[in-house]
């Protein structure tokens, strides 16, 4: 029987007035949310709503203009040992020489054990034996599954991942969806996801935050991603591009 | 000879390390631009009558440093800023060089390499400071390399990326002007980039590719200083025709096995 996570109403993220910009380019404005702990939630918008930019910012790889985010009520600074992160984009050269067991390797800290990588490549529904294929042999779904392997290594309170089931066919999906429910059930932890994937986000996560530079709605699915909601996520942006 | 042989050694395995991540980060450019740039400093150590390495040194460090606080403080691409920067610093040295009156050797010697260059001194240089950069580099490669690959995973992971970065852009900038000696400002980034193409075309892990880069690299520059000694030609030259030679051959190796 699949364990429960330990949801509570304490907040593992919580993000108070933020505004981010880039320049002149106002991206996040005065977006406020928390995320409790043992949740699995989704950000979702439409391209260029910020929602990257708010990763980032959750991160602490962007200078945010105003506002603020704790991680379990404490700074983020203090606090980055306890994040994973599977980025959106992964882009290497494909003839790079390099296997996965090695390039698994760079992200193990020197307390953890080498038997640490293989652990975690069964985690993720993998065998061994990919660790001596070369890094661009694999297929998007497995590089997935390597990236969200290598960021459970610090066994991470909280999981962040950009668009992960983007470009995975829909065997990959499912597998994902397996993956991500044992890494909240299981690990009791925190996951935050940024997705296009509404099919998903409305079966699997238990918070959507929906956002378009501006928060517009923070609540489970069945309450936020009403079609007001959506309609005014969606659809304010393609009025914007058709102004370009 | 004996010098230019242990300096040569030293440089083969301290280029070659550094160039496996200058590849990786697509930095092939910097090494180039580096060591042109250094001609301003070469120049202005002749002026003012002092040794030029540690000038040279000093001087493209300097020049390593506005690269990177330029490449993050504009939106120009990092190959526009080492462009000017190279340009400039060239451009200064030339003047600096035509205010010195007569032929100049030495001048010479540092923008084509040769052997009889390397004096004791160079040599406790060359060793001294590559061993620095080395007992810094061999620690470091793990978080240089995964940084090279995701820095964003990197910086989340803990890693100083902009120290480390930092740290880089000073070890390839001293590393390439301490092979000016021997190869010359003109050719001496082909040591960088050339074991490296050279490595990576016959490696299938990092474990090799460093290990055959380096290889390669220390057979390069001892065949290409034995060409020079018996043939009396360049050492640079020689050095990079040989490097280039093991290179088409490393080619045609991967095409036949394809």
């Amino acid at each position: 029987m699949p364990k429960q996570s330990r949801k509570t109403n304490k907040a593992a993220i919580d993000v108070h007035h933020l505004s981010v910009s880039y320049g002149e380019n106002k991206v996040l404005d005065n977006i406020s949310f928390q995320i409790p702990v043992g949740n699995v939630a989704a950000i979702i918008g439409p391209n260029g709503s910020g929602k990257t930019t708010l990763l980032k910012a959750i991160l602490g790889l962007i200078d945010v203009d105003q506002g603020s985010i704790s991680v379990f009520g404490n700074k983020l600074k203090k606090q980055r040992d306890l994040i994973g992160y599977v980025p959106q984009k992964f882009e290497f050269d494909l003839n790079f020489p390099i296997t996965v067991e090695e390039f698994m390797g760079l992200a193990r800290k020197k307390n953890q054990p080498a038997l640490v990588i293989e652990e975690k490549i069964k985690e993720v529904g993998l065998t061994p034996m990919i660790l001596q294929k070369q890094l661009g042999e694999l297929s998007g779904g497995q590089l997935q599954r390597i990236l969200i392997a290598e960021a459970l290594f610090n066994e991470p309170k909280i999981l962040i991942l950009d668009e992960p089931a983007a470009g995975i066919d829909i065997a990959g999906e499912k597998m994902f969806h397996d993956i991500i429910d044992h890494i909240n059930k299981d690990h009791d932890t925190t996951v935050l996801i940024v997705s296009h994937d509404m099919a998903f986000v409305s079966k699997v996560v238990d918070q959507v935050i929906c956002i378009n530079k501006t928060l517009i709605c923070s609540d489970a699915p069945k309450i936020a991603m009403t079609e007001k909601n959506l309609k005014k996520v969606f659809e304010d942006v393609n009025l914007s591009h058709h102004e370009h | 000879m004996q010098r230019a042989i242990i300096a040569g050694l030293i440089l083969g395995i301290l280029l070659a390390s550094l160039g496996v991540i200058a590849t990786l980060r697509k930095m092939s450019f910097f090494g180039e631009g580096v060591a042109h740039a250094s001609l301003a400093g070469i120049a202005v150590a002749m002026l003012a009558d002092v040794a030029p390495l540690p000038i040279a040194i000093i001087w493209s460090v300097l020049v390593a440093l506005i690269i990177y606080w330029l490449e993050r403080s504009t939106k120009l691409h990092s190959d526009t800023v080492i462009g000017i920067l190279f340009t400039a610093s060239m451009a200064f040295g030339v003047i600096l060089m035509s205010q010195t009156a007569g032929y100049q050797p030495e001048l010479i010697s540092f923008l084509f390499g040769s052997i009889l260059a390397i004096r004791s001194i160079d040599l406790y240089i060359i060793g001294g400071l590559a061993l620095i950069i080395m007992l810094w580099f061999v620690p470091s490669i793990k978080q240089l390399t995964y940084l090279s690959l995701s820095e964003e995973s990197a910086t989340v992971s803990g890693i100083k990326t902009k120290t480390q970065t930092l740290l880089f852009y000073i070890a390839l900038s001293i590393a390439t002007v301490l092979g000016v000696k021997i190869l010359g400002i003109i050719l001496v980034s082909a040591l960088l980039i050339l074991p490296a193409a050279t490595g990576r075309l016959l490696s299938k892990s990092f474990k090799s590719y460093f290990t055959v880069s380096i290889i390669i690299s220390e057979i390069t520059i001892l065949l290409g200083l034995f060409l020079s000694y018996i043939k009396d030609l360049p050492s640079g030259a020689s050095i990079v025709l040989v490097g280039t030679a093991f290179f088409l051959l490393a080619s045609l190796l991967g095409k036949a096995k394809t």
